[in-house]
Parts: structure tokens; sequence; C-alpha cells
């Protein structure tokens, strides 16, 4: 059995089912996915199911041929539900990416007054960003500031995925203290950038 | 290996059966339990494998616990340890003196002493120990007791290896399951006490073959089939998370033949959850079978001492055709 897309005969769990994720992050349509064991047949169905693909298998000289053929709105999905809102539905493909608790340079109390208007504008404006992650000194407005905490939260409500870096939470010592989105990775977050259609920096 | 496989193998062996030695190879024991006088026996375990955390001494203490717990599967008392090494040539033998030192600190916390160990050159890291203790025989807790109408005790939460696979693919960091964390490293020791002052029928502890499997090995030593109840086995937090992204190791015991005696009645679970009671566990909890009336207050001394999350998960019963039956809920 040979000709699928994907071949991950001879690896073990968890890496055939990061090749499937990789290859339905990177190219649309249905593909197939061969594999020569129980479990990475039954991972490579839960990831694709969970990720709102329908799956088939065909069985053959213990080889599985999967079969992934996209469903609406399917992608890669993210480690938990974002917020309480269905992501997605209203929001823009742009991924905006913050590294500081300030907007631009000159001032600190001009760049913090700035960053708060910016999420608020974000929040109520027309295109709302489909995910917003947050870096380094970013990662504080989603901890320590009542007031950015409100916008973020707004823009969840919104559909908007917010991603703040768990590295950068440990580092300052707040993560136990986030008040808005979810803990993401180095690895979720290198591919939302990677693979954004439009990306904006702060 | 699946324990259809050990079976069919140790089945082709000459199995030596002496006076002295008190479990049986083929029941699918925790440890070796030899008599040396009339209140006097030692028991005798070994288990390694790779890492499964990236902090080197994280991973000395779990697999130190991980190894003491079938000695107190058994109701033993931990007295010495030796380590057990796989290093490849050239690694920074630091990482190896931290794995030691998380070792040693959780075979100090046992009451135990480590005694020496042997080390190989291998291209992959693996460490563990074996591990010697004494117990009385008359207290000792074998896989084997268990009767119909026992309730069935679990001491820590199931997901280790959902997990831990989920930190190999880089979609949790260590800190997202610091309850796995900390419950791998916890010794089993102190809910093993618990168990032995209200007395058990039946103990095991669940490792690699998971819940279902280890389960599946006491209700065959025993003679008698037990229920499940899904809803009340618990789960490590993002456990389900990670199962439906695909995370889910090996489920050796689902390969196996005895598999064939379990049967799945639970249509309102989630398969992933049916999923998770066959995850391989890592310095998994106990898993004890005790008579009905005492199962509320040892949940309670449990609870509030070193198992905040143990539960009565299911009971044992007197059916043969099915081992283990999997249902939604509790039905007493």
């Amino acid at each position: 059995m040979n000709g699928a897309d994907v071949d991950a005969r001879g690896l073990r769990c968890p890496e055939p089912v990061l090749r499937t994720r990789k290859r339905l992050a990177e190219t649309p349509g249905a593909f197939t996915v061969l594999v020569d064991n129980p479990a990475a047949r039954d991972n490579v169905r839960r990831f694709a199911q969970t990720s709102g693909c329908s799956v088939e298998v065909v069985e053959r000289d213990g080889e599985f041929l999967v079969s992934i053929t996209p469903g609406e709105g399917a992608g890669p999905v993210a480690a938990e539900k974002p917020c309480p809102a269905s992501a997605g539905a209203a929001c823009t493909p742009a991924v905006l990416l913050i590294t500081s608790d300030e907007l631009g340079t000159g001032s600190h109390e001009l760049g913090a007054t700035l960053i708060k208007s910016f999420l608020y504008a974000c929040a109520q404006g027309d295109d709302v960003p489909g995910t917003v992650i947050l870096m380094n000194g970013g990662v504080k407005l989603a901890t320590e500031n009542d007031e950015t905490v409100e916008h973020l939260l707004a823009l969840c409500e919104r559909g908007c995925e917010v991603l703040a870096c768990g590295t950068c939470l440990d580092y300052f010592g707040l993560a136990d203290r986030l008040r808005a989105g979810r803990v993401s990775n180095m690895y979720e977050i290198q591919s939302k950038l990677v693979g954004a259609p439009r990306m904006l920096s702060l | 290996m699946g324990p259809g496989d050990l079976e069919q193998i140790l089945q082709g062996l000459p199995y030596d059966d002496v006076p002295e030695l008190l479990t049986s190879v083929r029941d699918g024991e925790d440890a070796g339990v030899y008599l040396l006088s009339e209140r006097l026996a030692i028991v005798q375990t070994v288990d390694f494998f790779p890492p499964i955390v990236d902090d080197p001494a994280t991973f000395g203490r779990i697999a130190a616990a991980n190894a003491l717990s079938d000695i107190y599967a058994m109701g033993g008392r931990p007295l010495t340890a030796m380590n057990l090494v796989a290093w490849p040539c050239g690694l920074d033998l630091g990482v190896l003196e931290e794995i030691l030192r998380g070792g040693r600190e959780k075979v100090r916390e046992a009451g135990a002493v480590i005694v020496g160990g042997h080390s190989i050159e291998d291209d992959e890291i693996k460490y563990g120990m074996s591990v010697t203790g004494v117990v009385d025989p008359e207290r000792m807790t074998a896989i084997s007791g268990a009767r119909p109408g026992d309730m069935l005790v679990l001491t820590k939460p199931l997901g280790t290896g959902i997990l831990a696979t989920a930190l190999k693919a880089g979609l949790v960091g260590e800190a997202d399951m610091n309850e796995a964390i900390d419950s791998m490293c916890a010794l089993n020791g102190p809910a093993a006490d618990a168990l032995s002052r209200v007395g058990v029928s039946a103990c095991t502890d669940v490792t690699g073959f998971g819940l279902v499997g280890h389960l599946y090995s006491m209700v065959r030593a025993g003679a008698v089939a037990t229920d499940i109840w899904a809803s009340e086995v618990p789960l490590f937090e993002r456990t389900i998370d990670m199962a439906a992204l695909g995370m889910v190791p090996e489920l050796r015991f689902k390969e196996s033949e005895g598999f064939g005696s379990v049967e799945v009645a639970a249509p309102r679970t989630d398969p992933l959850v049916v999923d998770t009671l066959f995850d391989p566990q890592t310095s998994g909890g106990l898993l004890a079978a005790v008579a009905p009336g005492d199962a509320e207050a040892l949940i309670g001394e449990l609870r509030a001492g070193p198992c905040p999350r143990a539960a009565v998960i299911g009971k044992i019963t007197d059916g043969l055709e099915v081992r283990v039956r999997i249902l939604d809920r509790r039905r007493d």
C-alpha cells in the first residue's frame, strides 16, 4: 500500500499525529495518512475528528490507510476551547502578536494608555482579529491590568482566541493569574504565526 | 508487552514452585514474596523506563516512586534499593547525577537506603530500581483475594500516559501537568498504610497495563469479576483534551488476549474516557478491593490525607464470562 499523502509508517506516537496536523494546517483539501500500528491509527482518527474532519480507515496487510476530509471550517484545533463563545464566527483571519504591555516607545505612560485604547478599539471594532498572541511583557495585559483584561475578555466573547505564552507567564510569576484567554506554548504559537494569512505585530 | 503476551511466554517456561514462594508469577503479582521465617518474608521488585519528563531530578523521583510502589502494593515495607541505569555514551553526567539525586530523595523518604546499582551503555536513557522489602506474611496484600461485593478503591487519578505523550509532542508543558507530576512523584506508602489499617481483600498498583488491565489481573487471580463506573474514575486535568488531540499512547491491554473478557456497556460515556481507563500509568495509584462497610471511612481518610482524589470506582461481582464490565455510572 503506497501513494499516501503522509507516510507515517515506522513512526511511534505522537509523531504520526504531528505530521497529520502539519499537513492539515498547510495544505487545503482531503488527504490520506498511512500508518502501521493500531495506536497511530486511533490517534490520527481522534485528532482528525476533533479537528472537524470526517475520517475513513481501510486496513490492508497490517497497515492502515486513513482518509481525512476536512469539514466546514476545519483546521488544526487548539488544545482547549479558547473562550465561552464559539471561535471564529465573526473574526478576520488576522493574528495579532503583542510583545509588551505598552504600545510603542517614547513614553511609558503614553504607551500604557495607547495599548489600552488599542485593545478597546479592537474589542469594539467591526473586524475582530481571529487570534491575539501575548508574549514577553504582553502577558501582563491578560493578568495584572484590570482594564486590558476586560477588553481581552470582550474580544474572547466575540470569538477571538487569546493565547498567552506559558514560558512568559512563568517568567513573570503570573502562571496562576491568567484571567483572559488560555495558556499556550511555543509549538502552537509558532504554528499560528507561521500559518497566519495576516500577522500584525505590536 | 501486554499481559497476554507475557502469559504466553511464561506458560512455555518451567515454573519453580517452591514452598517458600508465596506469590505466583502467573497471577501477575506486583512483586515476588519469599518466606524467610514464620513471621517474615522478603518482597522483591524491579522496574525501569526511559524519561517521561524533561527535568532529570523529577524523572528520578518518579522512577523511584514507581519502583517502590510494588512493595507497597504487597503491603510491604521497603528496606533497600539498587539503581539501574542505561546511559548513552558522551551524555552529560551532570544530568545522571540529578536523576540519581531525585531517586535517592524518594528512597530516603520511604525510609529505605540505596545499597548499590548497575549501569550499562545504551542509545536511550533508562533509569529505575530494584527494591527489596519485608512483609509479615499474615498481613500481605495479594492480588488474588477480591470477593464479590467488595468495593474498588483507586488512590490516584488516571492520565499520566496521555499527558506524557502530549508533553513529548509539545502540546503541554510541565507547568500544565503539575497535578500529574506531583502525583507520579508521590509515594504510595501513606496510602498503603491507610489500606492496611482498614484491611483489604486484594491490592495491586496501576502501571503499564492501565486500570482495566490491572483490574483484569486482579479479578482473574481471584476468580471473580468486576464493574467499573466510568463517571466515578478520577482523571488528571487536561487528559481528555489531549486524548482528543490524538495523544493516547499504545494501549497495550487492548491489544492483548485479556481484552476479550472486557465488555464496554457505557453508551453515555465519552469514548475518550473509556480509552483513558486503558491508559498505561507511570507511578499510578493503588487499586484495592475492600469490604463494602469499610469503603466510605477509608475514602474519607485517604482524601483528608495522602490522596485528595481517591475514589470508589466500582465493585467486585461474581460474573464468569465477562471479567471486567465498564458501566456509565455507579450501580450498587
